[in-house]
Order: structure tokens, then sequence, then C-alpha cells
């Protein structure tokens, strides 16, 4: 990559900084965690895996660890299942109050979280429903699913409505219009939709906090309480942890976009010469 | 070039030619207020290729879209094979469609898109294959069925549509203008290619088009549709040559309009009078308005030697273009600007601009119509 146009330069020179100034406070935590030492400081006075040893020896952190991922498998589930039903449910249609159909989907964005914390909260008390992980998970649902519900719309609106109807008529039915017409086109916006289901629910700490129980903490909850009152490497740890689950993600989802980019634009070039 | 590649023959797997009577019994499609299609009535007979033809907004797609059970119809009944499918929901009526833009589906390959009816009837692999296979060979693309569709030129795509939209032996065949997307050649290619097909199946096709050459090359029967409603259906050679209204001589082909009073009328024959180009027996179809109208294809006047006797006037040349095969003169006379098409081959340096012309028309190429515009 030559930047050869002043004007690139200019860009690089402007976007550098920017960059590392997003990117920096989110990476230094895996130093941190990498630290040898029993406090948490900056720089590191030498490598080691004594801390993230110590994180999966502690049966406070791991179960927090298990507790964030049962919320975050809630969460997508149903996230996933609410949010594409809906787009599909919505696409190309139109009818009278559409649009707050549409809003009551995606207020869960909009609405400040600690209203809809409060609101849970009261909720599962009301009906009894506390001490497991199940109530964390739905609320983590509700906020995960317009996300699906915006991912799935937006690889929709690809698709030729033509399609759905040359499957009828060559004797689909729903389920099987469902499968072989809209699956394939909305994957990627499914999956995508799905990664920020999960790191939407494995970062939530407002609601999670409101209901958290001694059975069911999750890890940001966990982190925050812990930072008050007993300040360990282990912190940075579940940070890194985090970091590196969210990256794992990224590098999926692009690989992915990658993959399918290959398998359906590289053909039609060496096909092209042929025909 | 045109050499079809598309074989006549029964349906592979069945042996038989499928048939199919679709009848529309006074339907109409309201979208609130607006009248999209009007209590049309029309039938398609086992075998017969039916156009309908329109300008966009005639209704001739909400028709075809109704027949396939995509729209509903606000009123009347729709048959198939005598049997009513107005409750069947479009995987049950059994008709192969062929979209605009084919619809494939993109994600298949041309195989799997044409083996998708037979995969949704639950026939057992090695039959679909086989039968999806023999279909694609009947299309031409018997070694294409490995490609996407993205990997397949706009004419290939055409022939998966129509393999696919065949392959599990329907009543008959729906084509929503099939050849639009398509350049000129191939496009009159797929034309003959879909004629010889239709005529070896004998399978009953309902044609969508707003392209009249294209409904005049294919079709058994034209309907021409306007503002929901049909103003004339018949043989394609009757549509064109005796146009019952001012609006379908002007929309399939070009015409000399002239209008005129009707003096006598007896039967085949009226007498007409056009003003100031006097009198002219025409032929007379017995359309009946308040206002008539005399149409000459441009192909059917003639320049003729005053001594000729019948129908004709005296006419200035205004100009004259060579289209290649065809001139086309614009003339005026008795008022009227008038348009005479004529072989180049005929044309050549026989007119000179200070000549004094004279054209003149068989009667029996001259139409008495109403003028409805």
């Amino acid at each position: 990559m030559k930047t050869t146009n002043p004007q690139h330069r200019m860009l690089a020179l402007l976007s550098i900084p920017a960059f590392l100034f997003l990117v920096i406070p989110t990476a230094i935590v895996v130093p941190v965690a990498l630290n040898d030492s029993r406090y948490i400081t900056f720089p590191p006075e030498g490598i080691s895996f004594a801390a993230v040893a110590g994180f999966f020896a502690d049966r406070a952190w791991t179960s927090a660890l298990t507790a964030s991922l049962q919320s975050a498998a809630i969460a997508v589930v149903i996230g996933v299942l609410l949010g594409a039903t809906a787009a599909i449910g919505l696409h190309g249609r139109k009818f009278p109050g559409q649009p707050a159909v549409v809003g009551l989907i995606l207020a869960p964005m909009i609405v400040p979280t600690v209203v809809l914390a409060l609101a849970f909260y009261q909720f599962f008390i009301s009906i009894g429903m506390v001490g497991s992980i199940v109530p964390i998970g739905l609320a983590h649902a509700v906020i995960a699913t317009p996300y699906v519900y915006l991912t799935t719309r937006a690889s929709l609106a690809g698709l030729n409505p033509a399609l759905v109807r040359s499957a009828q008529s060559l004797g689909a039915g729903p389920l099987s219009v469902l499968r072989h017409v809209y699956l394939p086109i909305i994957l990627p916006g499914l999956i995508s939709g799905a990664l920020f289901a999960f790191s939407v629910s494995i970062d939530e700490t407002v609601m999670s906090l409101f209901m958290q129980s001694p059975g069911a903490t999750t890890l940001p909850v966990k982190m925050f309480t812990d930072i008050q009152f007993n300040l360990t490497p282990k912190i940075a740890v579940s940070s890194a942890l985090l970091v590196s689950v969210a990256t794992i993600g990224l590098l999926l989802q692009v690989l992915f976009v990658l993959k399918r980019r290959s398998s359906t634009r590289m053909l039609p070039l060496a096909v092209s010469a042929q025909t | 070039m045109t050499a079809s590649v598309i074989s006549a023959g029964p349906i592979p797997g069945t042996g038989r030619a499928a048939q199919g009577a679709i009848e529309l019994r006074q339907v109409s499609k309201h979208y609130g207020d607006v009248v999209a299609v009007d209590e049309l009535d029309l039938t398609v007979q086992p075998g017969e290729f039916v156009t309908l033809l329109g300008p966009s907004g005639s209704g001739k797609t909400t028709t075809m879209m109704m027949v396939a059970g995509f729209e509903e119809h606000t009123a009347g009944a729709i048959l198939i094979d005598g049997k009513p499918v107005d409750t069947l929901p479009p995987r049950d009526r059994n008709l192969g469609v062929v979209f605009q833009n084919y619809a494939l589906f993109p994600h298949m390959s041309a195989l799997e898109n044409v083996e998708f009816a037979l995969r949704m009837r639950k026939v057992p692999r090695a039959e679909r294959r086989q039968r999806a296979e023999e279909a694609l060979d009947r299309v031409g693309l018997g070694k294409m069925g490995g490609r996407k569709p993205r990997q397949l030129s706009g004419g290939q795509q055409q022939r998966v549509a129509l393999a696919r939209a065949l392959v599990f032996n329907p009543a008959a065949l729906l084509l929503d203008e099939p050849m639009a997307a398509l350049d000129k050649r191939l496009r009159e290619q797929m034309q003959e290619e879909i004629k010889t097909l239709q005529k070896g199946l004998g399978i009953s096709v309902l044609f969508v088009t707003h392209d009249q050459d294209e409904a005049m090359a294919m079709s058994d029967r034209i309907v021409v549709m306007r503002d929901g409603k049909i103003v004339q259906s018949g043989p394609p050679e009757e549509v064109y040559n005796h146009p019952m209204t001012d609006w379908v001589a002007s929309f399939l082909g070009d015409t000399n309009l002239i209008p005129g009073t009707i003096v006598e009328r007896n039967g085949e024959e009226a007498v007409v009078d056009l003003g100031g180009l006097g009198m002219a027996k025409v032929r007379d179809r017995g359309a009946s308005g308040e206002n008539y109208a005399v149409s000459i294809r441009p192909e059917h006047l003639k320049f003729r030697t005053r001594a000729t006797a019948g129908n004709g006037c005296a006419a200035t040349l205004v100009s004259s273009t060579n289209l290649g095969a065809t001139v086309r003169h614009r003339l005026t006379a008795g008022g009227h600007d008038l348009q005479l098409r004529e072989l180049s081959s005929d044309s050549a340096a026989r007119i000179r601009p200070d000549e004094e012309l004279w054209v003149g028309w068989d009667a029996d190429k001259a139409q008495l119509l109403v003028l409805e515009s």
C-alpha cells in the first residue's frame, strides 16, 4: 500500500491518530492481564500467565464467565428468532401502524438501559422469577432483538420479490420458501446479527447488576463489584477475555464475508472469458 | 444463428403432452377505488398461445398474476381445466411461471433450479435429477447444469427459467414479459424457440407483453387490453388488419387515421366521406360508436397514376426517409398528413419533387373504425 497521492497521505495523517485513540484503551488490558504482579499496574513489570491461571482457578470468576455465556446463549437464540422473523414478516409489507410496529421493535435500542433494568427488575420480582440467569438472558434478548432485526432487514433489501413468487409457483410451501429463498439471502445478516446479539449480552452490565443474585452474576457485574473492593489482575484478565471474544467474533465475520465474496465474485470473471 | 436449440417433443419422463384450459369469468381487481382489471372474460384453449398485449397500466400483468394466484381477484371466477382455483394458493395451481427477470434462485446451480419443483413434489432424487437433466437438454443447456445463474448469459438464464417452469408438467405456462431484458437479436431467436417448444409440447401459454412485434410473431390469439378491459381480441393478422378502434390501430403499428362520416353501410363494405380526400369505399367489420375514421396502414398506401380506378387522391410529397429495407414518405393530401411506406427496391428514383402525385389504396385494405380519442 503506497500512499503516493497527497490526499491519501493527508487522510492517513488524520485517521491513524483517531484509530489509535479508539483502539489503545481496549488493547491495553491485554498486557495488563499478562502482567507479573499481584496488582493492576501499567506498564507491565514482566510477562506471566499467573493471573490468567488464577482467573480460571477461581470458582467465583469461572461461574461468572459461565453465567455470561448462558445469558448470551439465551439472548442469541431468542434475539435471532424474534429479529429474523420480524424482519421477514415486515419485509415488503405496508399496513396501517407499520411504523409503530418497527418503532416498538427498535425501542430497546433507544430507551435508556437503566429504565429497562428497573422495569425488568420489577417485572421479574412480581412474577417471582429471580435468582437464576434466565431473567437476565431474557432481558438481554430484548435489547439484542433490534440488532438482529436491522441486520436481517438490511440483507433482505437485496431480495428479488419474484424469487418468493417463483418458489411458490414451483410448489413451495411457506417453510420451503423460508428455507430455500429467505435463508440463503439473510444468512450473512443473520450471522452478523447473532454476533451483535452475543456481544450486546456479554457486555451488558446495568440490567445484569439489577437482577444479579448469588447464582446469577455475569462477568461484567463481577468485574464491577470487584473493582471496588478487590482490585486484582483477574479483572484485567476478564477484560482481555471479553476483548478477545469480540475480536474473534469480528474476524469470523470478516472471514465469512470474504469467503462468500470469493465464491460469488471470482467465478463469473473466470467464466466471462468463455461466453 | 437462428437455429433452434430447443427441441420439441413430449415432456421428459411422462411421454405425454400437457394441456390446460384457462378460463376467466367476469374477473375484476380493485385496489381501493382504482379498477385495475374490469370484468374480464378470457379463455385460453388447451394448446393455445394467447398474448395479453397492452401498455403499462392496462392490467395485463395483474391479470396474469391473478391466474398464477399471486394477486387475489376481487370479483369473478378463474378456472383451470374446468376447476375453480379461486381459493387455491399458487403452489397448488400447477402452472409454470417465467418471470420478467427469470427469478432463478441465485444460490442454486442451473440443475438445482430446474430440480426445485420436483423436489417440492417429493420426487425421488435419482428420478428428479434425470428429469431435470432432460429438461435442460431440451433447452440446449445440458452441459451448463453445474453453473450458477450469475455465470450464465441472459439468454441462458431465460432457458433455465423455461426448463424450470416446464419440468413438472404444468397445466399451462404463464410468461410475464420474459424477453424484456434481452437484446433484439436474442429476443427474436428466443421468440422462435419458445414458439417451437410450445407447439411441440402442445402446452397452453398465457403470454404478457407490451411489445406488439413480439405479440404478432408468437401468438395464436392477441388480446389487446387497455385500462383493465379487453378492447379487441383475435388472431394477430385480424387484429392488425382490422382494428376496431383508432387506439388499437395506433397501438399495433403505424397507421394513417382519416376522420370521416359514413354515407352508406352495407354489410362488409361502407362508403365514407373523407372530406378533403373525397369519398372512399372501405371495409366494415361492424364497429359502432359516435365518431368514425378510416385506418390505412402506411404499407397499404400506394403511389398510383390518376387513371387508376378506385380510392385515391392527389398528394404532395413532404419528405422521404430511407429506413434500409423500406422508404417512408411523408405526404399531405386534402389537409391530412399521410405516411406511405414502400420497399426501397420499388422506390428508387421514381419520385421527383415537383411531380404531381396520386396515392391510392385498395378498398379491402382500408378499415372503418371507431374514433375514440
